[in-house]
């Protein structure tokens, strides 16, 4: 079930990744924002987690397209080394300020902490309705991206952006919109993680770990592959936590990169 | 002609004051200043170091750190569980390191790009937590960490660590303006164009990243036999990777005196940084990481290169 999560994480910057050709490490520190976004409107306004979980929807994918037009489509045509070390600027430029203004005091969400049984399992209500909600944002993902207009043309942009452009499609554009929509999917990402775990300014690192694991095991700009990669490190965490050690399992995404870029630097799917 | 070779005899000239003022520098400077030039020293190293291999292959070393921690733990375990000589155990740790680094780089060096970059930052990450586990504490004493005293001098570190400066400096500057510096330059801006041309890419980033290995690592010994104290989360600290690195964008990447002057302005600049405004430290140094990529890509020497106040050489 934490799994679905890191697949939303991982998707977001794949995604980013293959489209505008951005590293962006500064990506688990909007998680980290979208998480606390969900905290204080909780907390503030009592605001419904899940209402929130809606709402970082649009107001993420704008914080994305800002940056984008500001920042990084600077860096588009330039070296790849400028935009990781770029965005590794931006990463500690906000965890510090979180850090600053919010504290490191550890904060969660206490919401839907009950739990039902079905089919003779206990289940945790804030559990499934994460993970419902994760698998309906990845779906929904899926489908714009194969159905739409602007999926098709964020497509074709990823394939070949110079054909793209001739073929008139506003490349620009569609690097703005995927911009927004990595960030939005993070922003979500983070509303979602607010419901079950705990709140710090740090906690951008471990996902982002956990989302170059996953990028690296679906494929770089492989959204399909992101979505399983986020499963299956979900899974061998919990199975690493359950029968080794919750120490060992913090290797699990610096192990599964090394292992995957070695053996199949491609990723699991060809495709 | 006249005229350069003049400069050139002033140039001589002022160095070699430099030099012998960085000399006597523990004769009559107070401890606190010791201390500051020790760390640009060896903050200088680890830039040249980074420098060295990623400012001409531009394959992106993200695990500095690694070469670092690597070569810290190996020295600081000899010197605190066996008993070694300092000067016998930082070299030791430096050939481990270089040692190891062979078989990465044999390993990782094939792996392009960003790529590349990821899985120094995963090797380092996952060296980290393994350090930190039950299984490997019997060797590294597990998180807790290594206290021990060396019983070096401040003088004698501070003279060690010069020299070590000293030395990457003239080795950097014999590599850029060498050959061999060229054909890794080659690599840097077409690495098929240069496997064309007949450059065994693999076998030339490999003895770069080794050399890189070697420099970085001995000033990584030093650097903990500095500090007395060595643990996983410190040696493998991300910070260790990135600060060479803002150092040498800093002063110019690419340039052999770039990462020196970076080195020296930027631990200025930190002591300023961390005195005023410490609680906002990281954000302050990220925001200044932005501004280097956006506005000044080319660093303090490449502007000035570009300026025109400097000759487009690359010896410098």
């Amino acid at each position: 079930m934490l799994g679905s999560v890191y697949a939303l994480v991982g998707m977001g910057l794949t995604l980013v990744w293959g489209v505008v050709g951005i590293v962006n490490i500064a990506h688990g520190e909007f998680v980290m924002l979208g998480a606390y976004f969900a905290f204080w409107a909780f907390s503030l306004i009592h605001l419904n987690p899940l209402f929130s979980v809606l709402l970082s929807i649009p107001v993420f994918f704008f914080v994305g397209v800002l940056i984008h037009r500001q920042i990084t489509e600077r860096l588009v045509k330039q070296h790849e080394l400028s935009a990781l070390i770029l965005t590794f600027g931006m990463s500690i430029l906000i965890w510090n300020l979180a850090q600053f203004f919010w504290t490191n005091t550890y904060r969660s969400v206490s919401f839907l902490s009950g739990s039902f049984p079905l089919l003779g399992l206990v289940f945790s209500q804030s559990k499934t309705v994460s993970f419902g909600l994760a698998v309906l944002i990845s779906a929904a993902l899926l489908l714009f991206l194969k159905y739409s207009s602007w999926g098709k043309a964020i497509r074709a942009t990823s394939q070949n952006p110079d054909v793209a452009l001739v073929c008139g499609i506003n490349t620009r554009k569609m690097r703005m919109i995927t911009f927004g929509m990595g960030i939005g999917l993070a922003g979500t990402a983070g509303t979602i993680i607010s419901l079950q775990w705990v709140i710090f300014p740090q906690m951008g690192a471990t996902y982002i770990a956990k989302a170059f694991a996953i990028v690296v095991l679906g494929g770089l700009g492989n959204i399909h592959g992101a979505l399983v990669g986020g499963l299956i490190i979900g899974v061998l965490e919990g199975v690493v936590t359950q029968y080794v050690s919750a120490k060992m399992a913090q290797i699990i995404p610096s192990a599964t990169i090394l292992l995957i870029l070695l053996l199949r630097p491609t990723g699991l799917f060809k495709k | 002609m006249n005229r350069l070779i003049e400069g050139g005899i002033l140039i001589w000239l002022g160095l070699a004051i430099l030099v012998a003022f960085l000399i006597a520098i523990p004769y009559f400077a107070s401890d606190y200043w010791i201390t500051l030039f020790i760390l640009v020293f060896i903050f200088a190293v680890y830039a040249s170091g980074w420098n060295l291999f990623s400012g001409l292959t531009g394959y992106t070393n993200f695990g500095l750190a690694w070469f670092i921690g690597v070569s810290g733990y190996v020295s600081s375990l000899l010197i605190a569980d066996y008993g070694f000589f300092w000067l016998l155990a930082w070299p030791i740790g430096a050939v481990f390191t270089s040692i190891i680094s062979i078989g990465v780089g044999h390993i990782l060096l094939r792996i392009k790009g960003v790529y590349f970059a990821i899985s120094m930052v995963a090797l380092t990450e996952g060296t980290r937590e393994l350090f930190g586990t039950k299984y490997f504490a019997p060797i590294t004493h597990g998180g807790l960490g290594v206290p021990f005293v060396a019983g070096i001098q401040l003088p004698t570190l501070y003279w060690a660590i010069l020299a070590l400066a000293f030395c990457t400096v003239i080795i950097c500057y014999k590599v850029f303006s060498s050959k061999y510096g060229l054909r890794l330059m080659t690599i840097r801006e077409d690495e098929q164009g240069a496997e064309t041309l007949g450059i065994h890419t693999t076998r030339e980033k490999i003895t770069a990243f080794i050399l890189s290995a070697f420099l970085v690592g001995l000033a990584g010994s030093i650097h903990f036999t500095y500090q007395n104290y060595i643990d996983p989360s410190f040696a493998f600290n991300i910070n260790l990777t990135l600060t060479p690195i803002v150092m040498t964008l800093f002063g110019g990447i690419g340039t052999v005196f770039g990462p020196l002057i970076g080195a020296i302005l930027f631990t200025f600049i930190h002591e300023i940084l961390w005195a005023e405004v410490t609680q906002l430290y990281m954000a302050v140094f990220g925001a200044i990481l932005m501004g280097l990529i956006l506005f000044f890509p080319q660093g303090l020497l490449g502007w000035m290169k570009e300026k025109g106040i400097l000759p487009k050489n690359r010896k410098l």
